[in-house]
């Protein structure tokens, strides 16, 4: 039983001034914190502005109700005053109604407000998380080149859950809170302005109090963090790597690991809280002492007959309204700090420049042969640094072109230019003769589709993911689609056959299928021009082999355009381009090249020859 | 919810003391405005004074008391709620370690980690609130109705006829906001779904020009999203006026019959201005009751997805291990008739697989992706159980080895490198604690990898991963060997472990391992590794089709042909068979 007593106290003491360890998070943490304040409050408002009146009405009900807060002790202390001490009934008659309506009121405008609140609140947040999810598709695709998935999903997730709980209760919680503060001190002062004064008395010790233990808990909460953020780093990686962990039978050992970070976090975490607890504590002895200072100072007074009793009640009321929205007010400060730099971080994101608008002038193309040409183009994604430097060739319709070089040499962007993802420097490209910055960006994409390295798969059914292709494909070209492309066999062997459910990822189903199902759905969106960028190189050889006819039906009567790593998947091409830094050092058929004896002559060997040296 | 109460069980002295130490605090607070009538009645009614300062002491001596019972709360609830966190925390990263990778396949690991980390914060900061705060609540009720009686019965009565349908009302929106807030998360779940796969698939719906799909999905379910928010979150702001409201006509109520009573003689002024008080305080104390409610909805989501992973149960049954391992040290593998499909699904992923390997042979496994290659890797170790069929290591049957003493005999190098964070040296000597740094530095040199490792600022020394520096994909690979070889297994698993290497190191490597007398598997893609072993198993869609070396099947199997012609070219297949 002692030893159960005692255990709170036997946590190993934390040193707590540590100035020097203390000061460097905290200049890392400081990014935390919004940039451009005004900028960003301004933001905000265009956002909230919308619902100008809805606004004014919940700032007239946070008027009203905080008022109304104010006013009902204030009658109260009336009613005892001047009707229960001299047992006036017929004037408590006429108070009574006056209180219960003044009561019913402010639950009625406090209901108001925020219900309208609320709906503002969700209202812009709603608006806010669909403008960042349309900005995303008018952002050009070197966007996403740049950033991590988790980090942009964190600030649709994260940030803007952080406005939104903000806006709907904090906002008006941090209104209320002044103006009571304003209000309370203001009866305050014209009830007893020697009283006030005595109420005042508590602030200098609230300060210093709060300083003593925020210091302290300061400290403590970095290291928490830190415990924190080692334990989790240790989770995560263990977890993760729990193949390497059970193969290796090491379960002991993370265990005991584990057990060592969560003891420390334990420690940390129990000094840190208990420390933080004591905020509460602090506030309620100061406002008690203030209370009995009120009630003494104030029972003196009355006794001299310069105040009433009732005057005492209602102050002592007021007293402790006037402590409360300093505590929230303190409590809330840090919650907007960090709503509003969750705010900036979103509308960081809305303000990157979006992708250039079609031309006024641009045509739609309602049919494409397949001419593709490329003049003297050239381009750069950092200024002076040419990622493509003047090429130039021909694609008849229905040829084969195929990009070849080393990694970096501009296979890619040849195929964004191509598909305007990105517009070129200088030269143009033509299809059909059409300079492509005259057509459409719709209409120029629809006429050309893709097949990816990395198959993606959205969550949805099998027969959804092929007519992604053409939405208004019917079930039986859906179903001829996956003819052509080899998948129907498979498909009809999962549980749900075109019903079957993927996964995000396409869990479930191997990589090679994924790729027969976007191979499906190129075929389904039947274009004139088919991109194939590394199409099978995450897929092993003899997948590849499997799906190399259900590719060569898809390329069939199309001018195709195919990257690849393995040059024995490009040997059957009309037209070889061999690129390397951004240049067409030379191009023509495979066996063309071959002779040469040049670039891709010695990229051919040196593929074959890595093959044969294991023998 | 129970399970998490199991969890408090240890602590119940603790959290005891804690509510003690709480109830003083209560009392004190509950006492002030009985202090306060009494410095009214006795001491300014009467024209008193040293009443006035007498009982003014008695509130500031109070006062003090509180504060100190509320510094030992502050210890006991700390620890209770620390302590609290730190068990629900160990029990789950222990239950997890003692998953089977069956278990590993129902909960992905991003969910497993937030439960890890943020559910368990969840819970333990809603304990610790408990202990300070949502139980003030019906405490200070229920303090503040006895006290009341304390000072007027009568005039208490109008407080106690409110709480009945405080309570009632109360436990209503409870349960009500749990169920509305629960659904916000389904839907928020779904907005984030939509968001997630835009975003990785963004190339994808630019090329098919499916922008304005997705728009129109995305503010279906983002439009659901704010419904159910505005819902749920208007609900429980309904809660604090219905209260406001019902608790400010308990004072009307006061107010009447107290002047009544007043004039009766059968109450003083200061007994009604104390029992108004009391019920003020009431009314303050439930204002946090919209914050207990969120909380405690999110604590019980949190709750359940833990139990989730506490409940579930291990599939695998640790052999009875009565097996001597002296008998263990030739490492002939013998798979009988295997059959095995993954737990909850239709498709057999390998069917009927038989083959025997003698001690020390090296067996290249080729096979289409979906084949079943890994799959038959990963029931060597035992991370599945085969359903029809036994898989025999030196003529014992795996399943009736003790786990850990299986695994000791297998070096696994999966697909995927996982390296932990830390030095070099670390990470080899992962596998084998008690490796010395001669055994470090051979397994290093065998993986070829020692060399790079001289070159490294640190050499062994050097801190990988987050906060080190990055290898290569080869390096890491050589690396994850030399963590496999430091064990000197009896089994090495190679899961296609030298794809990222170049031609000449792979060569190399493979002919190190030769020096090691054990039996290697290796998933491969490439012919040129194949050839040197001896003997290659072909796979496909879950069943053997060839056995055998290079040379027997690239007369006997037409598959094995066409890999080797699409990786050679067709002259050399034509160069093979003239040399025929």
């Amino acid at each position: 039983m002692f030893k159960e007593l005692s255990r709170p106290f036997q946590y190993p003491r934390m040193k707590l001034d540590k100035p020097e360890r203390a000061s460097a998070p905290q200049a890392s943490r400081r990014p935390q914190k919004a940039k451009d304040w005004t900028g960003t409050l301004k933001k905000i408002w265009t956002v909230l502005s919308r619902s100008k009146g809805k606004l004014a009405l919940v700032l007239f009900m946070v008027v009203l109700s905080s008022s109304l807060a104010l006013l009902g002790p204030f009658l109260v202390g009336m009613a005892v005053d001047d009707y229960i001490v001299s047992g006036d009934t017929g004037g408590l008659l006429v108070l009574l109604p006056v209180l219960a309506g003044v009561y019913a009121l402010h639950s009625l405008s406090l209901w108001l407000q925020n219900y309208t609140m609320i709906g503002i609140a969700q209202t812009a947040v709603y608006t806010m998380r669909t403008r960042l999810f349309q900005h995303f598709h008018q952002l050009p695709v070197s966007f996403f080149d740049k950033r991590q998935h988790g980090e942009l999903m964190s600030r649709v997730t994260n940030d803007i859950e952080n406005v939104s709980s903000t806006l709907s209760s904090s906002a008006i919680q941090i209104f209320s809170s002044v103006l009571t503060l304003i209000g309370s001190v203001s009866v305050m002062l014209w009830l007893s302005p020697l009283l006030t004064l005595l109420t005042f008395l508590v602030v200098p010790a609230m300060v210093l109090g709060m300083k003593w233990i925020t210091k302290r808990t300061g400290v403590l909460f970095k290291e928490q963090q830190r415990n924190l953020g080692d334990l989790n780093g240790h989770i995560e990686e263990t977890i993760s790597g729990q193949r390497i962990v059970k193969a290796f039978s090491q379960e002991k050992r993370v265990i005991a690991e584990f057990k060592e970070k969560n003891e420390r976090l334990r420690q940390s975490g129990f000094w840190a809280q208990t420390f933080s607890g004591f905020i509460p504590k602090l506030m309620n002895v100061l406002n008690n002492l203030s209370f009995a200072f009120i009630a003494g100072v104030g029972g003196m007074l009355a006794l001299s007959g310069s105040i009433s009793i009732g005057v005492i009640v209602v102050f002592a009321e007021y007293s402790r309204q006037f402590t409360r929205p300093l505590n929230d007010l303190a409590n809330q400060f840090n919650t907007l700090l960090s709503a509003i730099a969750g705010a900036e971080r979103v509308f960081d994101i809305l303000d990157e420049e979006e992708e250039t608008n079609d031309e006024q002038d641009a045509v739609h193309l309602p049919e494409v042969r397949g001419a593709v040409s490329f003049s003297h183009v050239s381009f750069s994604y950092e200024k002076g640094n040419d990622t493509i430097a003047d090429v130039s060739f021909d694609a008849a319709p229905g040829e084969t072109v195929a990009f070849v070089g080393p990694t970096g040499a501009g296979k890619t962007t040849l195929i964004h230019l191509l598909s305007r993802f990105y517009d070129p420097d200088g030269g143009s490209i033509f299809i059909d003769g059409h300079d492509i910055k005259r057509v459409k960006r719709e209409s120029l994409r629809r006429h050309m589709a893709f097949v990816l390295q990395d198959p993606f798969l959205f969550r949805g059914t099998v027969r959804e993911n092929i007519r992604y292709g053409r939405l208004e494909a019917s079930d039986e070209e859906v179903e001829q689609a996956a003819k052509l492309a080899d998948a129907h066999s498979f498909i009809m062997k999962l549980p749900d056959q075109y019903d079957t459910v993927l996964e995000q990822d396409g869990a479930g189903i191997s990589q090679g299928q994924k790729q027969l199902l976007s191979i499906a759905r190129a075929i389904l969106a039947n274009p004139s021009i088919l991109i194939m960028d590394e199409a099978t190189s995450n897929i092993d050889t003899v997948t590849e082999i499997k799906i190399q006819e259900a590719l060569q039906r898809l390329m069939k009567g199309r001018t195709c355009f195919v990257i690849a790593h393995r040059l024995n998947t490009v040997q059957k091409a009309d037209q070889i381009i061999v690129l390397k830094d951004g240049r067409i050092v030379e191009s023509g058929t495979h066996e063309q090249l071959l002779r040469k004896n040049g670039f891709y002559h010695e990229l051919y060997h040196s593929q074959l020859r890595s093959k044969v040296v294991g023998v | 919810m129970k399970k998490m109460l199991s969890f408090l069980e240890r602590y119940v002295v603790a959290i005891v003391i804690a509510l003690l130490f709480m109830l003083v605090e209560l009392a004190v607070e509950l006492l002030q405005p009985y202090l306060i009538s009494k410095i009214i009645d006795d001491g300014i009614s009467m024209h008193h004074f040293p009443a006035v300062i007498q009982w003014g002491a008695v509130l500031v001596g109070c006062s003090f008391l509180a504060f100190a019972a509320g510094i030992v709360n502050s210890f006991y609830a700390a620890h209770v709620s620390q302590g609290f966190g730190y068990d629900v925390r160990e029990r789950l990263y222990e239950k997890v370690q003692s998953f089977s990778f069956a278990n590993f396949n129902r909960f992905p690991v991003s969910s497993l980690i937030t439960r890890l980390t943020n559910d368990v914060t969840q819970i333990q900061n809603t304990v610790f609130m408990s202990l300070r705060i949502a139980m003030r609540a019906p405490l200070l009720i229920i303090g503040g109705v006895m006290m009341a009686f304390v000072v007027n019965a009568k005039l208490a009565l109008f407080l106690v006829l409110t709480v009945p349908f405080l309570v009632a009302f109360l436990f209503w929106a409870m349960n009500k906001a749990g169920a509305l807030f629960r659904l916000v998360q389904e839907r928020l779940d779904a907005v984030n779904g939509v968001m997630q796969e835009n975003l990785a698939g963004m190339r994808l719906i630019r090329a098919f020009l499916r922008k304005h799909r997705e728009m129109e999905r995305f503010a279906l379910a983002s439009e659901d999203l704010m419904a159910r928010t505005m819902a749920a979150l208007r609900f429980t702001e309904t809660t604090m006026p219905v209260i406001l409201l019902l608790m400010n006509a308990s004072i009307l109520a006061v107010l009447w019959f107290g002047s009544g009573e007043v004039r009766a003689g059968g109450a003083s002024v200061g007994e009604v201005v104390a029992v108004i008080n009391y019920a003020t305080r009431m009314t303050a104390a439930l204002s946090v009751f919209t914050m207990i409610i969120m909380a405690f909805s999110r604590a019980r989501a949190s709750a359940h997805r833990i139990a989730d992973v506490l409940e579930t149960g291990g599939d695998l049954e640790d052999g009875d291990g009565e097996t001597p391992s002296t008998r263990m040290k030739e490492g002939s593998v013998v798979f009988s008739s295997v059959s095995f499909q993954y737990p909850g699904t239709r498709v057999p992923i390998l069917r009927d697989i038989s083959f025997e390997i003698r001690p020390g042979e090296t067996v290249a496994i080729l096979g289409a992706t979906g084949s079943g290659k890994t799959t038959l890797f990963q029931l060597i170790p035992r991370f599945y159980d085969v359903q029809e069929g036994s898989i025999l290591i030196d003529g014992i049957d795996i399943r009736t080895m003790k786990l850990e003493q299986l695994r000791r005999l297998i070096g696994y190098v999966p697909q995927e490198v996982l390296l932990f964070t830390g030095t070099v040296k670390e990470n080899i000597a992962w596998g084998k604690e008690d490796a010395t740094m001669e055994d470090i530095v051979e397994a290093a040199k065998r993986a070829q990898i020692h060399d790079t490792i001289l070159k490294l600022p640190k050499q062994y020394d050097t801190v990988l991963g987050q906060r080190g520096i990055n290898l290569s994909g080869g390096q890491k690979q050589r690396l994850s060997i030399a963590r496999a070889l430091v064990r000197k297994p009896l089994i090495l698993l190679l899961d296609d472990s030298t794809s990222a290497l170049d031609a000449k190191t792979e060569a190399l490597l493979l002919n190190a391992l030769k020096l090691y007398r054990c039996t290697t598997f290796m998933i491969t893609q490439k012919i040129s590794a194949a050839m040197s072993a001896d003997t290659i198993l072909l796979l496909e869609d879950g069943k053997l089709l060839a056995k055998g070396n290079h040379a027997e099947l690239l007369n006997h199997s037409a598959l094995y042909q066409r890999i080797y012609q699409s990786q050679f070219g067709e002259e050399a297949v034509r160069h093979v068979q003239g040399a025929k």
